[in-house]
């Protein structure tokens, strides 16, 4: 009986990460370029508890083996990495990847992370960078004469200076990966690399598979509400009858001790 | 004749609690893809038995232990390219040390390799050797069609490997992991009718309404053998202050 009690736990705990992925994902319905994750459930080990073809009541013989089940375990979340709704925003720093890629990001201790918020800017030294600051990776600077940019789908940074001449100062390379499911999520919309991720592929937008860019645009969340609110209803209603089966239980036990009264 | 009874009655605890412990699993794998309910009609059969149905034709009742491999209550879209749902019978191959095992839970990914794996990155067969997909081909681009055949544009890369175990289904062994073991002597079918729909997951196939009512049947039906053993210690009670005065 006391299996019972904890298989239900575990399917209540199971539920409870649910509703922490879903909140996650709502929060983040506005943010540029958010993934949402999903979650997957394993059962866990199973206990033999009969051979088949013993004797369950008198007279009547199991026709199979019992093995009950422990419960439920988070196996994982996986981040889903379809490609959320472009929003036009006719300002010409605001990018979108239309496809798979991810944007080089040069952190201050030297190392690299990638987003998908192409929401850039231009800092104090002239460089593009991301919302948070951090420089691209190569590094376009743009020129201080510069009156007008304009970024091509393959990821060339065209830039007009006063006299109406046009020069192309630097390209956006994107980076991809075997396993995007296994970046590891830094905040701040930046993931890094792991050993699950597989090694970074750099390359041209709009070649090999990348996706190209589009400016004027930005990339909202894959969030879908209603989606994740009837995932927090079911997840809720989960939550609640497994509460019920420690209770069902519960009163179980309770009249086990009634014998000994 | 009563001690024969109360043995039966001990019996039916033990296994109703059993029953109990697999209705709570079910529950605590709801919304865990792929996975089949455990079945378990000892209470019925019991209520039946004990009258408490109206109809005590035992004859009627059929007691099955067992999982239920029926399809999934929903397919459960995601767009994810990796996750794939088996529409009918069958089973994905998941390659481990110890020998395949068998899974309806379709949401796999690519390791570093480029490999298809399941989410403990574990190699999920194809019909020869394991699917890869190359560094340049992005993972959007993949496309798995109805027969498990995995494309990149006009490029084959390989096809995802589904069997099944005809009407041995039953023999299959619950492994943990979404898993399923099959005993030696088993024989692997290949399975050609199973529809595999690319970007769904194949739900459980627990109705929590379903196991709730069973919930509670076995939790009355558990207190009424109680009661019973109860009310038998009373009357040895009373029998034996009788008896000594």
């Amino acid at each position: 009986m006391l299996r019972a009690f904890s298989t239900s736990a575990t399917g209540m705990a199971a539920q409870q990460n649910m509703v922490d992925v879903i909140a996650n994902n709502l929060a983040n319905i506005n943010t540029n370029g958010f993934k949402r994750s999903q979650i997957d459930f394993q059962d866990l080990l199973y206990l033999k508890l009969r051979e088949s073809g013993t004797e369950v009541v008198a007279g009547l013989t199991a026709p199979s083996g019992l093995e009950i089940g422990s419960g439920v375990r988070v196996a994982s979340t996986v981040k889903v990495f379809t490609t959320g709704e472009l929003q036009n925003t006719s300002r010409p720093l605001d990018i979108a990847i239309a496809g798979e890629g991810f944007l080089q990001v040069s952190m201050p201790d030297g190392s690299t992370k990638y987003t998908r918020d192409g929401a850039l800017q231009i800092n104090g030294e002239g460089n593009l960078v991301t919302t948070t600051g951090f420089q691209l990776e190569p590094a376009i600077s743009i020129p201080t004469d510069a009156m007008s940019i304009d970024i091509g789908k393959d990821g060339s940074v065209n830039v007009m200076d006063g006299s109406g001449n046009i020069s192309v100062v630097g390209t956006l390379q994107l980076a991809r990966f075997p396993n995007p499911a296994g970046l590891s999520s830094e905040g701040d919309n930046l993931l890094a690399e792991t050993a699950a991720s597989g090694t970074v592929i750099t390359g041209t937008p709009g070649e090999n598979g990348f996706g190209s860019i589009q400016a004027g645009f930005l990339e909202k969340s894959n969030v879908q509400m209603v989606t994740e609110l009837v995932n927090l209803i079911t997840a809720q209603r989960a939550y609640e009858i497994n509460s019920r089966a420690i209770r069902a239980g519960d009163d179980m036990l309770r009249t086990a001790n009634e014998i000994v009264r | 004749m009563s001690i024969d009874v109360t043995r039966q009655v001990s019996l039916n605890i033990a296994a109703l609690e059993s029953e109990f412990n697999a209705i709570t699993n079910n529950l605590a794998n709801v919304s865990t893809a792929g996975y089949k309910r455990f079945v378990s009609s000892f209470a019925e059969t019991l209520a039946r038995q004990q009258s408490l149905l109206g109809d005590n034709d035992i004859s009627s009742a059929n007691l099955q232990v067992g999982i239920d491999f029926s399809q999934g209550l929903s397919m459960i879209e995601t767009g994810r390219s990796l996750d794939v749902a088996l529409q009918g019978k069958g089973f994905f191959v998941i390659e481990t040390a110890e020998g395949p095992l068998y899974t309806r839970n379709g949401m796999f990914r690519a390791n570093q390799n480029g490999q298809i794996t399941d989410s403990l990155g574990r190699i999920v067969s194809g019909q020869a050797g394991p699917v890869t997909i190359p560094a340049d081909i992005a993972l959007s681009q993949v496309n798995i069609a109805a027969d498990g055949s995995v494309k990149a544009g006009d490029t084959t890369l390989g096809q995802l490997r589904v069997v099944s175990f005809g009407d041995n289904e039953n023999k299959l062994i619950p492994a943990g992991d979404n898993c399923f073991r099959a005993p030696n002597d088993l024989a692997v079918l290949a399975e050609e009718n199973a529809a595999i729909r690319q970007g769904y997951l194949e739900s459980s196939n627990v109705k929590m309404i379903d196991e709730l009512v069973d919930m509670i049947m076995v939790s009355r039906l558990y207190q009424a053998n109680m009661k019973f053993i109860t009310a038998r210690k009373d009357a040895g009670e009373s029998l034996m202050s009788l008896a000594m005065g």
